[in-house]
């Protein structure tokens, strides 16, 4: 079985084992709701008293905030393996079952786990991205939703990679380690908003280092005609591509780091 | 009530909370990290529209927010384990009440918690430039009144939790129950945005209710947002509020104790 179709089979069996507990899986899912929805409340509360911010409408804040939503949601949804689980997997010693089979360790990684929770928190993002859509009257073109299907795609990639940092980390110490949670998780708290609100030093680390203007906010900025670069308009479909480069880069650290693996041990 | 056995309980978690320097140095650097994004965000929106409400209320409130983070959130796992696996029935033949029992630990956790973060955060606040780090209080009179409005802050958040426990005890899963009234708590408590920017009809509601009681009461205090002349009726609600979770606390873990299911074999 090649693995993009052993992916989607694991994906659905995943999908299958954590629907098992309906009232457990009921109140997991509403619990997310009320993450994201109460996040979503901030952005809300925050343009009814500021209307706009430097150069951007409520409108703008909305697509911003739904960018950033659905991206990451969908990567924890389809990925949930690289995000969540794979610390769990190195501390009970799982990861020497892995390495014995005749398939990518990522690909197992992969494939272990699906968190279908997260399908609130990507039709909040979704809602956003209407509402958004909608205020900041986006006159939509085939140009645009190809940016933005890139930008999704490219985002999920850099996402992966940043967890993938994590990954690495753990296989070393073995205990997971938070601190590198704080460049994914700050990522995306800050990123909800345009980058450049922000002072330089973390419009510098947003943009050069943890790449997410160049993913999901210049496309974005492409599709409400406001340019978030003076660059010319073909960067916004180069540019995305820096988060697959993210992945790449640290997926090939994780294989390398594999080689370094010395287990868990009883 | 012989509160000798609570009070030992309550020293060593304490004791036990202090032990992993190491994991607050991490979380003192994320949270540091999560405070500056914020404070950025919170003056660019200034910038673009100023409000009635002086600017460096607002970065305090995010300052005090992130310090205090860890007596918001934090739960006794231990206890969540023991409903899970069935081991609370151990805690049944306790000569002590239960529910003080874990109101000693989780009270210790919360404070020792939040301490070992906040001072740290709290001293690197304070030395940050005018406009991003936290503002000295408002006046002495306030710096006392929001202490003694963050103690009773404590123990209102502290009776919280062991309803959230107590419910767990019924429902056996602490992932969905837990998650739920927690994330509930930190958009009321104004960690996820500060109250003071909620709109103004909303903030009177708010603040009757018991999530305004934890954090946002002592912080308003700190800030001058509320004169030190109302602190009298900022303690009395917080009191109030606190009597009425430990009472519906209280009766919760009775009832526990008569219908409790105990999982395992």
């Amino acid at each position: 079985m090649g693995p993009l179709r052993l992916y989607l089979k694991s994906t659905a069996m995943n999908m299958r084992i954590r629907m098992q507990y309906p009232l457990s899986f009921f109140m997991q899912t509403l619990a997310q709701l009320v993450m994201e929805g109460g996040e979503m409340l901030a952005v809300i509360l925050i343009v009814d008293r500021f209307d706009t911010l430097d150069r951007w409408t409520g409108g703008d804040l909305y697509f911003f905030f739904g960018m950033m939503s659905v991206t990451f949601y969908l990567t924890e949804f389809l990925g949930r393996g690289v995000t969540g689980t794979f610390p769990s997997i190195v501390r009970s010693g799982q990861l020497d079952t892995l390495l014995l089979r005749p398939r990518g360790v990522l690909t197992q990684v992969l494939c272990s786990d699906a968190d279908p929770r997260r399908i609130v928190c990507i039709a909040v993002g979704t809602a956003a991205l209407c509402m958004g859509s909608a205020a900041s009257h986006v006159r939509w073109t085939f140009l645009k939703a190809l940016a933005m299907g890139e930008a999704i795609l490219a985002g999920m990639m850099l996402i992966l990679g940043l967890f993938l940092i994590e990954a690495v980390f753990c296989i070393f110490s073995v205990k997971s380690v938070e601190l590198v949670n704080a460049l994914t998780y700050g990522g995306r708290s800050a990123c909800q908003y345009p980058v450049d609100i922000f002072p330089r030093p973390l419009k510098t680390l947003f943009t050069a280092a943890v790449p997410f203007a160049l993913t999901l906010q210049m496309p974005a900025a492409f599709i409400l005609d406001k340019p978030l670069f003076p660059w010319p308009e073909w960067t916004v479909f180069v540019c995305p591509l820096s988060g697959a480069a993210v992945f790449f880069v640290m997926a090939g650290v994780f294989h390398r780091a594999l080689k370094r693996y010395r287990s868990t041990g009883s | 009530m012989k509160t000798g056995a609570y009070r030992a309980v309550f020293g060593m978690r304490a004791k036990m909370e202090l032990q992993y320097r190491g994991a607050v140095l991490g979380g003192v650097v994320c949270q540091v990290f999560f405070g500056l994004i914020l404070v950025s965000l919170y003056r660019a929106l200034y910038r673009s529209r100023p409000q009635a409400l002086p600017q460096e209320t607002v970065v305090s409130y995010v300052w005090l927010q992130q310090a205090f983070f860890r007596m918001l959130l934090s739960s006794d796992n231990d206890l969540a384990d023991k409903i899970r696996t069935g081991d609370i029935a151990y805690d049944l033949c306790r000569p002590v009440d239960m529910y003080w029992f874990y109101y000693a630990r989780i009270m210790a956790q919360k404070l020792v918690g939040s301490l070992l973060r906040g001072v740290p955060m709290l001293a690197f606040a304070l030395l940050l430039p005018k406009g991003w780090g936290l503002m000295p209080p408002a006046s002495p009179a306030a710096l006392l009144c929001a202490a003694a409005s963050l103690a009773m802050g404590l123990m209102c958040v502290s009776a919280m939790e062991n309803i959230t426990m107590g419910i767990t005890m019924r429902t056996l899963d602490p992932r969905g129950i837990q998650a739920l009234l927690n994330l509930l708590m930190t958009l009321m408590a104004g960690n996820v945005l500060p109250l003071t920017l909620f709109p103004d009809a909303w903030q009177r509601v708010l603040f009757l209710l018991p999530w305004t009681q934890m954090l946002d009461a002592p912080i308003r205090l700190y800030t001058g947002v509320r004169e030190t002349a109302a602190a009298a009726g900022v303690l009395g609600v917080q009191i109030l509020w606190t009597a009425v979770l430990m009472l519906l606390g209280t009766e919760l873990w009775k009832r526990n104790r008569k219908k409790l299911v105990l999982q395992g074999g």
